[in-house]
């Protein structure tokens, strides 16, 4: 006792010092338990409105900007949708006469970036979505162009998503035309590396990766990324093939969860698109 | 300034931090408001308050973030206390003396930060310090000057003496 009160007299900066970098590392030592995940859950409450507010102001260039690209993108899906209509019918029919499982396609719920991590070493986001909209951890991040991330916290009306690029996550991916599979980790910025990919397998420059399924942790079939470079490994039996991501991780602003699965004859989602059209072009 | 006000600014800047700072990013690099408040913070207050609240402002950072717990709270104490030793006698009027303070300050912060951050992975530690460290430094420092050269002037409009500015 007559030590500590010594230390703080003589060495107060010191032992000041010393206490705050025990309890750091005792933190770090502590790992992701009950209560600090409580602690993030209040922290992120509290937060939430000032990322409500700081969210919402966007310029009106951009608004009108991505309102143009996306009166062209619902013109683009219109036609895609009937072309989809006529592919799904037929693949119905055909996976019945093969006595296939009846398979599901996605349920996206739309959620916003409302904070980024401010650290450029750990990266992740928060979105405007959280167990108020039946949100888990674990779900799928997608925007419409392929895979962000996924749900790694969840709070009362907002959640943390751990960004693709990140140490910390790999991706079972397969290559769309040729079905090779390997395991994507992240380089840098936006590039990734398709890791266990053979000498003799079939992955060519421009290939798109999608996610193969095979890891549990990723649904099957959603884009990921494109290869743009492949080289040999010097004296290796294993080549090495650089992928670009799709999605920008830098600017990311509206996103999809994927929160389940829906049939392939549930129109619910068309019917919405088709009453939406409908009164758009009776304001007009 | 008393204890409550600081504590007030701290929290302040920790919301900006986390919510907003990054609409100014250039080239993905961030400046680090919190450096610039513990660089003022030491120069004006000494160590023992800038490593209390470098902790608590790096422990709020981490709750934020999706960062290692205590990652921050470690790096922005031994920052205080470092800029404390190296900046505190030396020239603490000069505004782009601080400038200089906040840069090195947040050099130091990424020379702590990396090596959990990265999982101690060198290439990755390299790559990182140059791609974004020095950037982010030199951007906290430019932010830092104009913070205080700016507040040096609303200061000095105060004390003038003869009761008008």
């Amino acid at each position: 006792m007559h030590v500590l009160l010594l230390l703080f007299e003589k060495h107060l900066d010191k032992t000041v010092l010393a206490i705050a970098v025990a309890l750091a590392i005792v933190l770090l030592s502590v790992g992701d338990q009950s209560q600090i995940r409580t602690a993030r859950a209040i922290t992120s409450v509290l937060l939430y409105p000032v990322n409500r507010v700081t969210g919402s102001f966007a310029s009106v260039e951009s608004l009108k900007q991505e309102n143009g690209e996306l009166r062209e993108m619902v013109v683009t899906l219109y036609q895609e949708r009937e072309r989809l209509l006529q592919f799904g019918e037929e693949r119905n029919r055909l996976r019945k006469l093969l006595d296939l499982k009846a398979d599901t396609f996605h349920r996206f719920l739309s959620c916003e970036v409302i904070e980024r991590s401010s650290s450029p070493y750990v990266h992740s986001i928060m979105v405007d979505r959280g167990a108020s909209d039946s949100v888990r951890s674990g779900m799928v991040v997608v925007n419409y162009r392929g895979l962000v991330g996924r749900v790694s916290q969840v709070f009362p009306w907002s959640s943390q998503v751990l960004l693709l690029n990140n140490k910390a996550i790999s991706v079972s991916c397969a290559d769309r035309r040729s079905r090779v599979v390997g395991m994507l980790e992240w380089d840098r910025g936006n590039y990734f590396r398709l890791e266990y990919v053979g000498k003799e397998e079939d992955v060519i420059v421009g290939d798109t990766l999608i996610t193969s399924g095979l890891g549990l942790l990723f649904p099957k079939g959603f884009p990921v990324g494109t290869v743009f470079q492949i080289t040999d490994e010097k004296g290796g039996i294993a080549k090495r093939v650089r992928v670009a991501s799709l999605a920008n991780m830098n600017a990311l602003e509206e996103l999809f969860i994927v929160t389940g699965g829906r049939e392939w004859n549930d129109t619910g989602l068309l019917d919405e698109l088709e009453k939406f059209q409908v009164k758009r072009t009776h304001s007009r | 300034m008393n204890v409550a006000r600081i504590v007030f600014v701290a929290l302040v800047v920790f919301v900006i931090q986390v919510t907003a700072i990054h609409r100014i990013a250039i080239a993905g690099c961030t400046p680090d408001l919190t450096v610039i408040l513990l660089v003022a913070l030491v120069l004006e207050r000494g160590p023992v308050l800038a490593v209390v609240i470098g902790f608590l402002l790096g422990f709020l950072q981490d709750l934020g973030n999706a960062s290692l717990l205590g990652m921050n709270a470690l790096a922005k104490s031994v920052l205080a206390y470092g800029v404390s030793r190296v900046g505190g006698g030396l020239l603490p009027e000069n505004v782009l003396f601080k400038g200089f303070i906040v840069f090195a300050g947040c050099i130091l912060n990424d020379i702590i930060v990396l090596p959990i951050a990265t999982s101690f992975s060198v290439g990755q530690m390299i790559v990182s310090f140059f791609r974004y460290s020095l950037l982010s430094a030199l951007y906290s420092a430019l932010v830092g000057v104009c913070i205080f050269a700016l507040v040096e002037l609303l200061t000095r409009r105060v004390v003038r003496p003869g009761g008008g500015y």
